[in-house]
């Protein structure tokens, strides 16, 4: 673009270097724009943007790459192009398995496509570096594209001329000449009455013969506060890397348990899971006997803890802070801590077992005595039996050298061995080892092990009221995500500049008349077809009937 | 009668007072040089009666929305059908908001096919109510899926609009390269418009038969831990298989035009669930669509966008330009609060993130940014006429991926939304 070096008007506005049409009277300023008879560009009113300098340096280039709105467009087509190439195959981080691996997934399971999905890192688009390079691209340009525009926008907004010169009104996209008969100084009051019905505000100048009616000029300002909404959701997005602002763990807890939630002051109890299905009655006919799930459901208490925290000796001292049932879609949440219904296990735990001891010879029972399978007490006695605590196992098994080991600390298939004493026992006691659950006895041949004792004494659980288990896992969701006010605020702003900038549309329509000559043009930034009514209901209202599209100077679009 | 009952027959009334509607838009049309009539007349006439017509349909529409509302229980929202019916609902509410602002009548011979075929395609989903998975058990059930419907129905006025303008200025006696190209183009685009009609009759023709063809399909998997499992599935074929499973052996195949087994196998690398009943599916609405369209164009012996086109003429194509665009732009706004802000709450009080790049998600995304850079192409580029209606023209195609082409082709969070 050639930039006028002398930039006053003629009108005697001095204008910003770079300015398409004079602040003041619109006329044209450069002698090309001048001759041509096109309608005009009235993007930002011609204004001087800041980024149209006449020896630009480095940064000022930088500046003129972002503030162009064309690099913008590019940014968003490669943003959502590359934002497809994430949806052909499932991406990583929908596996919360530690086990995933990532690099045989693909191509086991694709072929030599998902092996070259994972060589170019797609398993990874949204977190990858050119992705989240483009939305701080975005938001880069969503800054400088706003500053470089909005500024001399308000100004010239702010200082509008009433009087507009000739080339500027006849090269509106709306306009209109003709001749007045009515005295032109009451034809215009009456032009201007007519539209303040259409609510426009109207400005005459002090000749009389001159008018300027304008309308929703907020909706200018609609794209820019919507941009600084998405700029503040795009900081509030990145903000979420701020270690602490975002915590994404998960926590099992087995129905009645109390666990501590890792990195945080509270401990969580379950109160129970349970699941819910739909009867039958309530299914259309192909969904019976489908299993359809009602509800998922977790009583939970959470605490927090006041004393001995984090101590390896003392227990906790836990107090209590919030109940609530979590449900799919009601979170517990207390303060910015959120626990969400995630999954859930249905396999029962053992807890503890209350067995009594029965002397096989003479058939009389003792008992019975309670056993934990967390932390048992290590002595007990039960008639005239003692026993001694010597090992435990909480997931017993044999391994290849033939010694018992654990396979987990989880109470899977528990073992017990005990020293016991009593009538008709050694002086120094008797081993025996002691399955709580009857699979498990028989599957490791109980009596073999304990050979001879086998025939003297039994410990048996009497009754499954002597059983005490767990019926089911629930596995919760642990959230903290500070960010997020701060994203609704973004969201909020983003909407409000969206609803101001679509729904409503900055009008304005310029007359003069000179010597009963009258010279109209109208703008708008969109709907053309509303301003061209508002424009020829008003001169209907002053004598002048016409079809609003005569008014159309080739340009009713945008 | 029970409410359901009522429900079900307000939407086959809505469905035939639609397609008197657009047959009486195309009488307006069509009917201008009927006799000695004035031709002006005529067409405001025939145009004010094929109005009426629509609204009474929409009011048919909304009385089987509210009605199976109330009936079930549950907003009808949450399933394919019930979602699609939606959604042919709300381009109704779309369309005549939009006919109230610019009072062009003949916009409705586009949308209200565009409703018809639309809801024409929810039928072939089930259609029984199914009581709402804990997931969906939310008040954000209601606003985020109306909301997001209403929106993606703004962008099927505009584009409507943009098709009709497209058929209003592509010159048919143009036979420069460019215009060679653009005549092809829009063919192409209204063939597209006969394959999903093709689908909807072979899905409609084979179910009226009561063809049924099974496979057992053998499926190796690499579960995450490294394991290979191997399992059987059966697959049902509602349609004769041309493409039978993947690594499958036929259970039970009725006979069609001699065929008793599938014809060819579907390749390995087509991922997803039930991939081989998809593309089978793909292949025969492209045949049926196909037959459709050559049978069309035996009778008129031109191509159809160039039959198409003097109906238009009397249409001023920047009054299509300016709804087009209108349209995407009111659409704008309530899709972003909708599928996109709304989205977020119900993900961030049910999964506790507001954004997890789902594929829906991202479909949902890429469409909005799809629409902003049509809207910073008009308003700032001055895209205008052409390249915009083309633009809401792909657009619309992006749309539908996000709202059907998801589902079916790429699972995620939203896969419960009760596809085939």
């Amino acid at each position: 673009m050639l930039l006028p070096v002398n930039s006053k008007c003629e009108c005697g506005h001095q204008n910003a270097v770079g300015t398409v049409l004079c602040e003041a009277c619109g006329k044209p300023l450069e002698e090309q724009l001048m001759k041509s008879n096109e309608p005009l560009e009235m993007r930002y009113d011609g204004v001087a943007r800041r980024s149209q300098k006449a020896n630009p340096d480095f940064l000022d280039k930088i500046w003129n790459f972002f503030s162009s709105v064309k690099i913008a467009i590019y940014l968003i087509i490669i943003t959502f192009l590359g934002a497809m190439l994430g949806t052909i195959f499932p991406q990583a981080s929908t596996f919360i398995s530690a086990t995933f691996n990532p690099k045989v997934y693909y191509s086991e399971q694709y072929g030599l496509a998902g092996e070259i999905y994972y060589f170019l890192g797609l398993h990874n688009t949204y977190s990858s570096w050119w992705f989240i390079t483009l939305l701080v691209m975005i938001g880069t340009s969503l800054v400088i594209c706003s500053i470089d525009r909005v500024l001399p926008l308000y100004r010239a907004l702010n200082k509008q001329q009433i009087r507009k010169h000739h080339a500027f009104l006849k090269r509106q996209k709306a306009t209109y000449s003709g001749q007045v008969t009515d005295e032109p100084v009451q034809w215009t009051k009456q032009y201007g009455e007519a539209l303040k019905k259409k609510g426009y505000k109207v400005h005459i100048d002090e000749s009389g013969t001159a008018l300027l009616a304008e309308k929703n000029r907020f909706s200018r300002w609609g794209p820019y506060i919507n941009h600084i909404g998405l700029i503040l959701f795009l900081l509030a997005v990145l903000a979420r890397s701020i270690p602490d602002w975002n915590v994404d763990t998960y926590v099992s807890i087995t129905d009645g348990d109390t666990v501590p939630i890792v990195g945080t002051n509270y401990y969580v109890k379950s109160d129970g899971f349970s699941m819910e299905l739909y009867d039958n009655d309530e299914l259309p006919i192909e969904l019976k006997d489908s299993g359809r799930v009602k509800t998922f459901k977790t009583d939970v208490v959470l605490y927090e803890c006041a004393a001995n925290c984090g101590d390896d000796f003392l227990q906790p001292e836990l107090k209590e802070v919030k109940e609530h049932t979590i449900l799919v879609n009601d979170p517990l949440r207390y303060k910015e801590l959120k626990l969400h219904q995630f999954d859930f296990n249905l396999t029962p735990r053992i807890n503890a077992v209350s067995p009594m001891i029965i002397n096989k010879e003479t058939g009389e029972s003792y008992g019975p005595f309670h056993l934990t399978m967390v932390d048992p007490e290590l002595y007990y006695e039960v008639g005239p039996y003692s026993m001694e605590l010597i090992d435990k196992y909480m997931d017993f098994s044999i391994n290849s050298e033939g010694e018992p080991i654990t396979l987990s600390s989880s109470p899977n298939a528990p073992a017990f061995i005990f020293n016991i004493k009593g009538p008709n026992l050694a002086e120094d006691g008797e081993m025996f080892m002691y399955f709580p659950l009857e699979k498990d006895k028989v599957r490791f041949s109980q009596d073999t092990i304990n050979r001879e004792l086998a025939n003297k004494l039994e410990i048996k659980v009497d009754g499954m009221e002597n059983v005490d288990f767990s019926a089911a896992t629930t596995y919760l969701n642990v959230r903290i995500d500070k960010a997020v006010k701060f994203l609704w605020i973004g969201a909020f702003f983003s909407m409000l500049g969206l609803i101001m900038g679509t729904y409503w549309q900055h009008r304005r329509i310029w007359l003069r008349i000179d010597d009963n000559q009258l010279t109209l043009g109208a703008h708008t930034n969109k709907n053309w077809f509303g301003l061209r009514a508002d424009a020829a209901y008003a001169l209907k209202r002053c004598g002048i009937e016409l079809d609003p599209k005569s008014l159309d100077n080739g340009g009713h679009k945008g | 009668m029970n409410w359901l009952d009522f429900s079900s027959s307000s939407f086959i009334a809505a469905f035939f007072l639609y397609v008197f509607a657009f047959i009486f838009y195309m009488v307006a049309v069509a009917g201008k040089k009927w006799g000695k009539r004035d031709a002006k007349q005529h067409e405001a006439r025939w145009s004010k009666i094929a109005f009426i017509t629509s609204s009474l349909g929409l009011l048919a529409h909304l009385s089987f929305f509210f009605t199976r509302w109330i009936g079930s229980g549950q907003i009808p929202t949450s399933n394919m059908y019930e979602f699609i019916t939606l959604l042919g609902m709300t381009i109704m509410i779309a369309y005549t908001i939009i006919h109230f602002i610019y009072k062009k009548p003949l916009l409705g011979m586009f949308a209200l096919p565009l409703t018809i075929i639309i809801i024409a395609y929810a039928s072939v989903f089930p259609q029984e109510v199914q009581p709402l998975i804990p997931a969906l058990q939310s008040n954000w059930l209601k606003i985020h899926v109306t909301m997001a419907a209403l929106g993606e129905a703004f962008f099927a006025v505009g584009f409507a609009a943009g098709l009709m303008y497209l058929l209003r200025v592509i010159d048919y006696n143009d036979h420069t390269k460019k215009g060679k190209r653009a005549q092809r183009w829009l063919e192409f685009t209204l063939i597209s418009i006969f394959i999903v009609i093709g689908f909807i009759v072979a899905a409609f023709g084979f179910k009226g038969a009561g063809y049924v063809a099974q496979f057992q399909q053998e499926t190796v998997d690499v579960s995450q831990v490294g394991e290979l499992t191997t399992s059987y599935d059966v697959v049902e074929y509602t349609m004769p298989p041309i493409f039978k499973p993947y690594n499958s052996e036929a259970l039970q195949v009725t006979e069609f035009l001699g065929m008793t087994d599938g014809l060819f196998e579907t390749p390995s690398w087509f991922n997803g669930v039930n991939s081989g009943r998809k593309l089978n599916t793909v292949v025969w609405s492209i045949i049926v669509g196909l037959i459709l369209y050559g049978i069309i164009r035996l009778i008129i012996r031109k191509p159809l966008g160039a039959a198409i086109h003097p109906k238009l003429e009397g249409i001023d194509p920047d009054d299509l330009d300016e709804i087009s665009y209108r349209a995407i732009v009111i659409g704008f706004p309530i899709f972003t609060l909708g599928a996109l802000i709304f989205a977020m709450i119900w993900a961030e009080i049910a999964w506790g993130r507001f954004w997890g790049w789902d594929p829906k998600e991202v479909w949902a995304l890429i469409t909005w940014l799809y629409y902003s850079a049509y809207l910073h192409f008009r308003l700032s580029r001055g895209w205008h006429g052409r390249p915009s209606a083309w633009l809401a023209v792909i657009g619309f195609v992006i749309v539908l991926f996000t709202l059907v082409g998801v589902n079916l082709l790429i699972a995620g969070m939203h896969s419960y939304a009760g596809v085939d």
